[in-house]
């Protein structure tokens, strides 16, 4: 009996456009996630906690809260370097890929729905305490761009560049500074799947030479430069730069927008953990890398913006509980980046801590007898703090 | 003799029984003489035990003049003095020890000679040696407004081996740096030559010395140390001139990276909208530009605060003309 009123509903629901918000879809998709024999809890704690809208451009205040879904195969192409670690393994687990709608993440779209081309990138910095979801929001706003079709230049991980590295080359193009290159090699492969289209149509304006016998000419594709970074990996890191310079320049002619998005920017001003041969540390600025992205971060060039988040986890040298922008920044880093504009991540919101615990209801994460009763629910409140990261470890348990 | 040659005679014992006086009140006790049983028989019984007398206490009226009794500082005397104090940590289903014989109390210092009308005693003896105080300085206030500068010294009179207390020698000053006359770079470099000395809260400079043998000549030290800061610190030295950003106190705006970023940026957008020419001064006189300094100047100095970040968020944005 309620098997043939399942599928009548499934049935009505496929005639109906499958972009509207409907109520009675979701119920559909619930019960056939949940199970047949399963007692949905009752109406009223079924708060809505999926959306069917999956274009960040179109999502409203409406959507706050809610859970949209990111096709896998954009997730291939717009994150190759793939999610931050946990939330990968969640992606993998539930087969899907779900952010969800938050205040801060709506902001920083307003902003870069209305952001002006002719004046110089505006620089946006997310920040707040550990595990509240800054990366993930960054995440959302790269996700926006490149439905927008804006050409990324995403940094997952800047701490990644700080340590464990053991192939440091003293640079070939400057003495002082110190190649990486397996990091820049990575970054370059990741760069190129995201921004395939873009690579054949933008061409660098002046002439590079690798050393005596290698050079490439003015007009010739930047995929070129990438290709070269590629497979000549002890010029991977020059290439980063070479990339970064002429991306520079060229947005600002208008023929494509630019998003540099970097997470765990607080790095690029920080210490690192790598030595030199005299076993010194190396300072940031003497990496090539870290010298030609504080390049890109300043805002010189228009045409596109910058979004950072600012991240403790991670980081060298740096207290726990710090998570206000000067103190992961340091002088110099708050003196680069002045002005940005900075906006604060929270915990979750009463209504965004329900929408959670419904997503791993419906997934079935939450195996728990007393996970879907109100005390639980109370307990999961109390023991994370609405805190999102807490939260995930104590239901990955459940 | 004769007694202890009789064998039958009964060995006396009188027992002592003295009254302890619960309450102050304490009244005449009859004195009974005390006589401890010999074991020994024989020799010794001849010879009359030393008596030992009942303590003052026993003694005291209740409206005895107690600076008698501890006219100066002493170790406790149990017998001296009447109260039933008892200290000390109590064994298992016990109570602390009584005041007889108890080291706890003897080691402890007592200001059983400095009872009230003591040491009213004690002032009225030396009000002879003293001048009025003047009656225009009723309050702290005034004190201060007249008499910037505070002394303090300490002077010591014991009888011992020697006359002279190491403790006499010290001499402190304290002064507020308000009431001298320094102007901003003097102030900030008398903060720096002084060091530790200085308070900020309570704006309070101190100046402890004892390296010189007498008083005098460390009170001369002290004040000779407050002219030299005083006249150093109005002079301006050559090599001030490199004072960096780091050496800095606080943060000043003026010529910062915050101003040359904001101009830059500014200027920048300016060109974009392509409007007619617009000078440095006019963008720094201009009310968002003051709004921005001002968060930032907040933030440096004050680190960073909800209402501080909120602050310079909305600067910000002003500026950059963001919704």
């Amino acid at each position: 009996m309620m098997l043939r009123k399942v599928i009548r509903l499934i049935s009505k629901s496929h005639k109906l456009d499958p972009g509207r918000l409907l109520h009675v879809n979701i119920r559909a998709s619930q019960s056939i996630a949940v199970g047949l024999d399963a007692q949905i809890p009752g109406e009223k704690s079924r708060a809505i906690s999926r959306t069917q809208e999956s274009d960040p451009a179109k999502h409203e205040e409406q959507h706050l809260s809610q859970h949209y879904n990111i096709p896998l195969e954009e997730v291939k192409t717009i994150f190759p370097h793939g999610f931050p670690p946990r939330f990968g393994m969640q992606v993998k687990t539930f087969n899907e890929a779900c952010l969800m709608v938050r205040e801060p993440a709506l902001e920083l779209l307003h902003y870069l729905k209305n952001t002006n081309f002719a004046n110089p990138a505006i620089r946006y910095v997310l920040y707040g305490e550990k595990g509240t979801g800054k990366t993930l929001t960054l995440c959302h706003a790269v996700h926006f761009c490149a439905k927008q079709d804006w050409l990324i230049l995403h940094v997952p991980d800047a701490h990644s560049w700080m340590k464990n590295c053991p192939d440091l080359l003293q640079s070939t193009y400057n003495k002082e500074r110190y190649d990486q290159p397996v990091k820049a090699s990575t970054w370059l492969k990741n760069f190129k799947t995201s921004n395939e289209q873009f690579l054949n149509q933008i061409k660098i304006q002046q002439k590079y030479i690798w050393n005596k016998r290698d050079s490439i000419e003015e007009g010739r594709p930047l995929g070129e430069v990438v290709e070269q970074g590629l497979t000549r990996v002890r010029n991977a890191s020059d290439a980063v730069g070479i990339v970064m310079k002429e991306l520079k320049r060229q947005s600002s002619s208008g023929s494509f927008r630019l998003l540099v998005a970097v997470d765990g920017v607080n790095a690029l001003w920080g210490k690192t953990t790598l030595k030199k041969e005299d076993k010194s540390l190396v300072a940031a600025e003497e990496l090539t890398l870290v010298h030609n992205m504080k390049k890109m971060l300043s805002n010189d060039w228009h045409g596109g913006a910058i979004v950072m988040s600012l991240s403790q986890t991670g980081s060298l040298f740096k207290p726990r509980v710090a998570y206000l922008p000067q103190d992961l920044l340091g002088k110099e880093g708050f003196d680069d980046l002045d002005p940005f504009v900075p906006i604060q991540v929270y915990n979750y919101t009463p209504k965004e801590f329900e929408s959670c615990i419904q997503y791993y209801l419906e997934n079935r994460w939450l195996q728990h007898e007393k996970a879907h009763t109100e005390e639980g629910k109370k307990e999961l409140l109390f023991l994370s703090n609405s805190n999102p990261w807490q939260l995930e470890r104590l239901c990955a348990y459940l | 003799m004769e007694m202890f040659q009789n064998p039958g005679l009964k060995k006396m014992i009188f027992s002592i029984q003295y009254h302890q006086p619960s309450t102050w009140e304490a009244s005449l006790i009859e004195v009974q003489p005390v006589k401890t049983e010999s074991n020994k028989t024989g020799k010794t019984s001849g010879k009359s035990r030393k008596q030992v007398l009942n303590p003052r206490t026993t003694k005291m009226t209740v409206d005895q003049d107690w600076m008698s009794v501890y006219p100066a500082a002493a170790p406790f005397k149990p017998s001296a003095v009447p109260l039933p104090i008892r200290m000390g940590y109590p064994v298992e289903k016990g109570v602390p020890m009584a005041k007889d014989g108890n080291l706890e109390l003897i080691k402890i210092p007592n200001f059983l000679h400095l009872t009230p009308v003591a040491i009213k005693k004690h002032c009225g003896v030396l009000k002879d040696f003293c001048t009025e105080w003047p009656k225009a300085l009723d309050s702290d206030e005034k004190c201060e407004k007249h008499f910037p500068i505070e002394i303090e010294t300490s002077s010591y009179v014991s009888a011992g081996p020697s006359l002279y207390n190491p403790k006499a020698r010290t001499v402190t000053l304290k002064i507020r740096l308000s009431k001298l006359n320094l102007n901003d770079h003097a102030k900030k470099k008398f903060i720096r030559l002084v060091g530790e000395r200085y308070c900020k809260n309570t704006d309070l400079l101190t100046i402890t010395t004892d390296r010189c043998p007498l008083q005098r000549q460390n009170y001369d030290y002290t004040m000779y140390l407050l002219t030299v800061l005083y006249h150093e610190s109005w002079k301006t030295e050559d090599w001030e001139k490199k004072k960096t950003e780091a050496d800095m106190e606080e943060y000043i705006w003026e010529k910062s990276r915050s101003e040359k970023n904001i101009l830059k940026t500014l200027l920048q957008i300016k060109a974009s909208e392509k409007t007619a020419e617009v000078t440095q001064e006019d963008l720094l006189c201009s009310e968002e530009v003051e709004n921005y300094k001002k968060s930032v100047v907040a933030l440096k100095n004050e680190g960073d605060t909800k209402n501080n970040l909120s602050h310079y968020k909305e600067a910000v944005k002003k500026l950059l003309k963001l919704i």
